[in-house]
């Protein structure tokens, strides 16, 4: 009860971050030059047909009257009509959302699987050979830009071992599955680093605490020990920095989305920016607001029922 | 700790033995008939509205689908029937009378008859701010009896045939089968080989076969998927992993490597597409002749063609390309010469030369090239050069609305006669301020106008080359280079040829196993 409490309040704050945000979205976007009516009837308009179309998509209206006019959708529960696809955002975002969700998911999935070992085996072995070349791995991982890896990836597993589609997110939840290994390895190869050298720290330290030489004392086994006692108590920290980092990739999917044709969000941002579709741009922005407002929503509840001395207050 | 890894690795096993490697592009049976063809492509249709639309993207989509009375020849220099029999013009060249072709049906069953031609061009010629400019000759159109259409001109008009070819003038059933328009463009109805099947915004767009087209055994392919691949080697790589089979128009720095691929064919195929320098007429100095000129000359067409098209094109000498009627190979364009461009300049209000500014689109590599090389040339001339890089929906703005000094943008043909070109490039009460010039010579427009009205071959081709000449010699634009259009496919794709007005006919297309 109390964590469902803390969740409404944590949800009923989001919304003046909300409107904070389409208010500077809204008037960022405006503030840009071009003309969407002249982008989508192009070359050869008139400046009447042009006119028409302001007249139609609002435009003729001042900054503000716009903006009031997007709020009162919204509070119906719409995002408005696309300029260019001639389409409910709500939809189309809808349709977008689930390519960008699998990836997000994939990415944290496959981050973690690949993580944790290695952050145990280095901080299990300190100082040896394999803890060095564990700890070298950030460094190599840090400086490889997220869309040459993903070209890697494409060309080796793609093309040469043919074992996983080269792009695209295919119609079936498995077609979605084998279509999304490789996009989420390249946002997961981008999280490694930050996570292997944050859990290997915090276990590192717990690994000398007290409670973990008691355990040892007490003859229970190694496995035991890591896994009961220390990677749970390290992972309270790593935690915080898996949140902050997915959070952050929310924004940053779109270079994936694009090297691997993945029909998601980022595309659909980009696309809409170079088209001047006000209402796509401001629906997009809404919802990767949202996200990333719940990712660390999430953060917070897996911390404290990790750490029970947290306060979900 | 080697379990999860092992897990891990046992999981990714499974997932690419359950992958079918994305292959969407379903192969045809032994005989090449049946399969889905996909083709990549940067971009998404706009609207299936044919009489507004000017995106290439919807174009190629909806050409599948509607079908006009003429169409263009593969060469892209005349035009033959498609649902029209036969026409026959009066002694006055005033009326125009068509027979229309029998037995066609429009893919929801009903017969097309002259009633669904009239109300297609009616409809064509009476929007504001698309194609309606083509029609602007068109006095009447009648259908005196089912299988017949009349059409009547204001004035003898010579380009009606390669203009009725245009996709915009496509025959739609009459009152749009009884839906709005608005409703009937979301789901179109037409006498096409390919029907509609479904589009999901930004993703892809879908296309079946009709079977009820009347020229019976095609199309060959069950279904077209066109999918949006915004990234240049993302759609490459599609090609080479079997995820597609055809991508439309992938970089010429790319065409060399593409070549070498297995599986993979790169054509270039003839174009109509062109590239120029813009030069505002109402900016100084770019109203002075000489400064157009020593620009002209100082152009390095050759370092353009190997930088920008990878040696795939060739320098343009008129600002009509070799694929369309009555380009004249002769015209003297203004080619490289910079002991010319100096002697233009020295003649010019500027002779020690002057600062300006190239209005370029962020992002965009060949504007990015062109306006290095021509800052690199015309520094020779003393003429500073200041790239003015804004985003590509507002230069495009600033060019319409004539804000710029200097700038590059490009044409390709949509119908097999010069007219439409012509007329937008010259004539600035056309629509475009001849090509956002001002560009103005009453010679010029009056040769225009007269060739709208010859019908022999032998005198039109004298007005337009005295038109190729003429518009060279005022420098109006700085003509850069003719570029071929890139395709890079499957080897098991056969019969795909792309028109030099850039449409594809996918009727003719198999796909091989």
């Amino acid at each position: 009860m109390r964590h469902l409490i803390y969740v409404a309040r944590r949800l009923v704050a989001l919304v003046p971050v909300l409107l904070g945000i389409t208010v500077i979205v809204f008037f960022m976007i405006h503030l840009v030059p071009g003309d969407p009516a002249r982008t989508l009837l192009g070359v050869r308009a008139t400046d009447e047909s042009v006119a028409a179309l302001h007249v139609a998509f609002g435009l003729d209206q001042p900054v503000w009257r716009q903006y009031l006019d997007f709020l009162v959708r919204l509070l119906h529960g719409s995002l408005g009509r696309s300029f260019f696809y001639d389409a409910n955002v709500t939809e189309l975002v809808a349709g977008r959302l689930p390519a960008t969700l699998w990836l997000l998911v994939a990415a944290t999935v496959l981050s973690l699987a690949i993580s944790v070992p290695l952050a145990v085996l280095a901080a299990t072995r300190r100082g040896s050979a394999v803890d060095q070349a564990i700890r070298a791995l950030p460094l190599i991982g840090l400086g490889m830009p997220a869309f040459w890896v993903g070209i890697m990836l494409v060309l080796l597993f793609g093309l040469k071992v043919r074992a996983f589609p080269v792009a695209g997110f295919g119609t079936t939840p498995v077609q979605h599955l084998s279509s999304i290994v490789l996009p989420g390895l390249t946002v997961a190869l981008a999280l490694t680093p930050i996570l292997i050298r944050s859990l290997r720290t915090s276990m590192i330290a717990v690994l000398d605490s007290d409670y973990v030489v008691t355990a040892r004392a007490k003859g229970l086994s190694h496995r035991r020990v890591i896994t009961g006692h220390t990677l749970r108590n390290a992972a309270v920290s790593s935690i915080t920095v898996l949140g902050v980092n997915i959070a952050y990739l929310v924004g940053s999917t779109l270079v994936v989305e694009r090297v691997f044709a993945l029909p998601g969000m980022g595309t659909l941002m980009l696309e809409s920016i170079f088209n001047r579709d006000f209402p796509v741009v401001q629906g997009v922005t809404l919802v990767f607001a949202i996200m990333v407002v719940v990712i660390n929503l999430l953060t917070d509840i897996a911390h404290g029922l990790l750490d029970p001395r947290v306060e979900l207050a | 700790m080697r379990k999860p890894l092992a897990v891990l690795a046992a999981a990714a096993l499974l997932l690419s033995a359950c992958s079918d490697n994305g292959s969407s592009g379903t192969p045809g049976s032994t005989d090449g008939t049946g399969g889905n063809l996909t083709i990549v492509r940067a971009g998404d249709s706009v609207s299936m509205d044919n009489t507004m639309v000017f995106s290439n993207a919807s174009i190629w989509v909806f050409q599948q689908m509607y079908e006009s009375l003429y169409e263009v020849t593969p060469d892209g220099k005349g035009v033959q029937p498609l649902l029209a029999e036969s026409s026959s013009v009066s002694k006055d060249k005033l009326t125009w009378t068509f027979k229309l072709k029998q037995g066609v049906t429009f893919s929801n069953g009903q017969p097309m008859t002259s009633a669904d031609v009239k109300f297609s061009l009616d409809a064509a010629r009476s929007v504001k701010g698309g194609w309606e400019f083509l029609d602007v000759a068109i006095k009447t159109v009648t259908a005196p009896d089912p299988a017949t259409v009349v059409i009547k001109t204001k004035y003898p008009w010579a380009p009606l045939l390669a203009d009725l070819a245009n996709f915009s003038n496509a025959v739609l059933p009459k009152d749009y089968a009884g839906k709005s328009k608005e409703a009937f463009y979301k789901a179109p109805v037409a006498t096409g080989p390919f029907v509609w099947d479904h589009w999901t915004k930004g993703s892809e767009i879908q296309l079946k076969k009709n079977p009820t087209y009347w020229d019976a055994g095609k199309p060959a392919l069950d279904s077209v998927t066109w999918k949006v691949v915004p990234d240049d080697n993302a759609r490459n790589v599609q090609i080479q992993g079997g995820q597609a089979q055809v991508n439309e128009n992938p970089p010429f720095s790319s065409v060399e490597q593409l070549k070498g691929q297995p599986g993979v064919g790169v054509t270039l195929f003839p174009s109509t597409k062109t590239d120029y320098i813009l030069m505002n007429q109402n900016e100084k100095p770019y109203d002075d002749v000489h400064v157009r000129r020593a620009i002209s000359y100082a152009i390095d067409r050759e370092a353009m063609v190997k930088t920008l098209l990878f040696g795939n094109g060739t320098p343009a000498n008129s600002f009509l390309m070799p694929n369309v009627p009555f380009y004249d190979p002769a015209t003297p364009g203004l080619s490289y010469d910079m002991a010319k461009a100096k002697e233009e300049l020295a003649k010019s209000s500027v002779p020690g030369g002057f600062e300006t500014t190239f209005l370029a689109s962020s992002g965009d590599t060949t504007d990015a090239a062109i306006a290095q090389i021509l800052q690199s040339s015309l520094k020779e001339l003393g003429i500073t050069v200041k790239i003015q890089n804004v985003d590509p929906s507002a230069a495009h703005d600033l060019q319409s609305e004539q804000k710029y000094q200097i700038s590059h943008s490009y044409w390709t043909m949509d119908i097999a006669d010069p007219d439409e070109l012509v007329t937008f490039a010259v004539d600035p009460t056309a629509g475009s301020k001849s090509f956002y010039t001002s560009y103005k010579n009453d010679k010029v427009i009056a040769d225009t106008k007269k060739a709208e009205q010859t019908f022999d071959d032998a005198g039109r081709q004298q007005l337009y080359s005295a038109i190729q000449k003429q518009a060279a010699d005022d420098a109006f634009l700085g003509f850069l280079y003719y570029s071929p259009f890139s395709y890079s496919y499957s080897t098991k794709v056969q019969g795909f040829q792309v028109y030099p007005t850039g449409n594809y006919h996918l009727e003719d297309v198999k796909l091989g196993s």
